[in-house]
């Protein structure tokens, strides 16, 4: 089923922000077509009325009332998290610009 | 005291009756880490002062005659995919080389309001991603049995550290068999808890609907003892499940009257070709002493086994390409910067971090992740896993479940 070729593959790599690094196109496309020719074998199985499954095990809602909550520590989390910014002003997270 | 020989409960013992202090015990893994860990490579770093003052303040409590709990002042060792605060925590991918934990996860904070001892963290195939521990993007960890082979992975460094001794117990985390793997290459107790008995707030996700933080020990009663303080259920997330009352004092003081009641499957879809001679042997020894026991042994069939591997394969890297995208060098740390191209600002940010940061394994995920969930593909490729997933769940529950509307499979005696 899967046709893989080197376009796909760039477009993939450019979905995931990812550069193919030059004379490694080959190799990937092998990989990748072993891995897929492996998938082929899920074609035999009935999956005809079979819902989805997505989530671990329990798969039900969790809900909780519509108030904000206290974060232990939020203050200093905050403090840590914006510290880990890259770049940042006034506790901003500064971003390079987008259109040039 | 020789550290070797201390188990969880005997540090315990030798800490009240005043043996040692942790303080000292705590120096002593660190020597053995000194000596040791050139050869193995268990530890991406030590967390010596956050150790060290913790051992302390544990000696102090003991001291003032408060009561201590089974975890106070023992030495453990986290996998470097779990948020300590403050410290740097990279799941062993150069895209977080520098990065500091903003919190501790639940788990941290649980095992640090327990007592317990952090001494490090240890190696990981990066972001958790591969069964030898060689896919690190810092360093390659040996098995402390035998230095030419593999610890497995991808908790190898959690395995090796406490199969080495420099850690008395650790935590790993466990997507497809990360922890129950390297236990079985390192000789130790390794736990995969059911998927929400564990909180993964604070654990670097790698593939979210199978992801499971649990517990190595020397002994299985180690493992237990660290499994039952780190469970139960966490509002910060939200696939945590609580735990039955009473489950916790069933986990350390079995009724083995009642276990002796248990029937044991034995799915025959396991035992096909391929399988090792020697695994065959211990499973056969294991079933022959279960029985000697008094249990009951049945053979079973779960018929869509043969399509989990598949199924697994487009599910992982599905979540992992998705979890992944936020490590775009803008939030978290930034490496260093790559050349520029024609690109925008923005765009070389990007392209570079994830270029520069991502391992080969990691970016061939990420691709196989993005063709299972791109159009054209999605109904192929993961909305089919997704089915075949819940056909297989549908087996476990005929076999185990019987009385939820399930025909049951049990078939001849063994």
């Amino acid at each position: 089923m899967g046709e893989l070729n080197k376009k796909t593959l760039e477009y993939l790599a450019g979905l995931g922000k990812l550069d193919i690094k030059k004379g490694t196109e080959e190799k990937l496309l092998h990989d990748l077509g072993e891995i897929l020719s492996r998938f082929e074998e899920l074609k035999e199985v009935d999956t005809e009325n079979v819902e989805s499954m997505a989530g671990g095990v329990t798969g039900i809602n969790v809900f909780r009332d519509d108030e904000s909550v206290k974060i232990n520590n939020r203050g200093k989390t905050k403090a840590r998290i914006t510290d880990a910014f890259p770049e940042k002003q006034d506790g901003l997270l500064k971003v390079p610009a987008i259109f040039e | 005291m020789e550290i070797s020989d201390l188990t969880i409960e005997k540090f315990h013992e030798g800490l009240v009756r005043k043996e040692f202090s942790a303080f000292e015990i705590t120096e002593k893994f660190f020597g053995h880490i000194e000596e040791m860990d050139g050869k193995i490579n268990a530890f991406l770093r030590i967390t010596k002062d956050l150790a060290l003052s913790e051992a302390s303040r544990i000696d102090v409590e003991l001291a003032e005659g408060k009561d201590l709990g089974l975890l106070a002042g023992v030495p453990i060792a986290l996998k470097d995919n779990m948020m300590v605060e403050g410290e740097v925590t990279t799941a062993a991918s150069k895209i977080l080389e520098s990065y500091r934990a903003s919190y501790d996860a639940t788990v941290v904070s649980k095992l640090k309001e327990a007592g317990a001892v952090i001494l490090g963290k240890t190696n990981l195939d990066e972001f958790a991603m591969g069964s030898s521990t060689e896919n690190s993007g810092f360093k390659t960890t040996k098995n402390p049995y035998d230095t030419d082979r593999v610890p497995g992975g991808s908790s190898g460094g959690s395995a090796a550290a406490v199969a080495s001794g420099m850690a008395l117990a650790a935590l790993g985390s466990d997507t497809g068999g990360s922890i129950r793997q390297p236990a079985g290459f390192c000789g130790v107790a390794g736990l995969k808890p059911t998927y929400g008995a564990v909180s993964r707030y604070g654990l670097i996700a790698m593939a979210s609907s199978l992801d499971q933080i649990g517990s190595f020990g020397k002994t299985v009663r180690d493992a237990a003892i660290l499994f039952k303080e780190i469970a139960g259920r966490d509002e910060m997330d939200s696939t945590s499940i609580s735990l039955p009352q009473g489950y916790g004092d069933e986990i350390l003081n079995p009724k083995l009257e009642d276990i002796k009641k248990l029937k044991i499957g034995i799915p025959k879809e396991y035992f096909i070709d391929g399988l090792s001679s020697e695994v065959k042997k211990a499973i056969d020894l294991a079933m022959a002493k279960l029985k000697s026991l008094g249990l009951e042994i049945k053979e079973i069939s779960l018929p869509h086994t043969k399509y989990a591997l598949s199924a697994y394969y487009i599910i992982m890297p599905a979540e992992v390409s998705a979890n992944l995208a936020r490590f775009d060098g803008i939030r978290y740390s930034r490496i260093e910067e790559g050349v520029k191209s024609e690109r925008t600002a923005l765009w070389d940010i990007y392209f570079n971090q994830k270029g520069r940061g991502f391992g080969s394994e990691t970016q061939r995920r990420i691709i196989l992740g993005n063709f299972v969930l791109s159009s054209g593909y999605y109904d192929a490729y993961y909305s089919k896993a997704q089915k075949v997933r819940h056909l297989i769940k549908q087996d476990f529950e005929s076999v185990f479940n019987p009385s939820a509307g399930g025909n049951c499979r049990w078939d001849s005696s063994l």
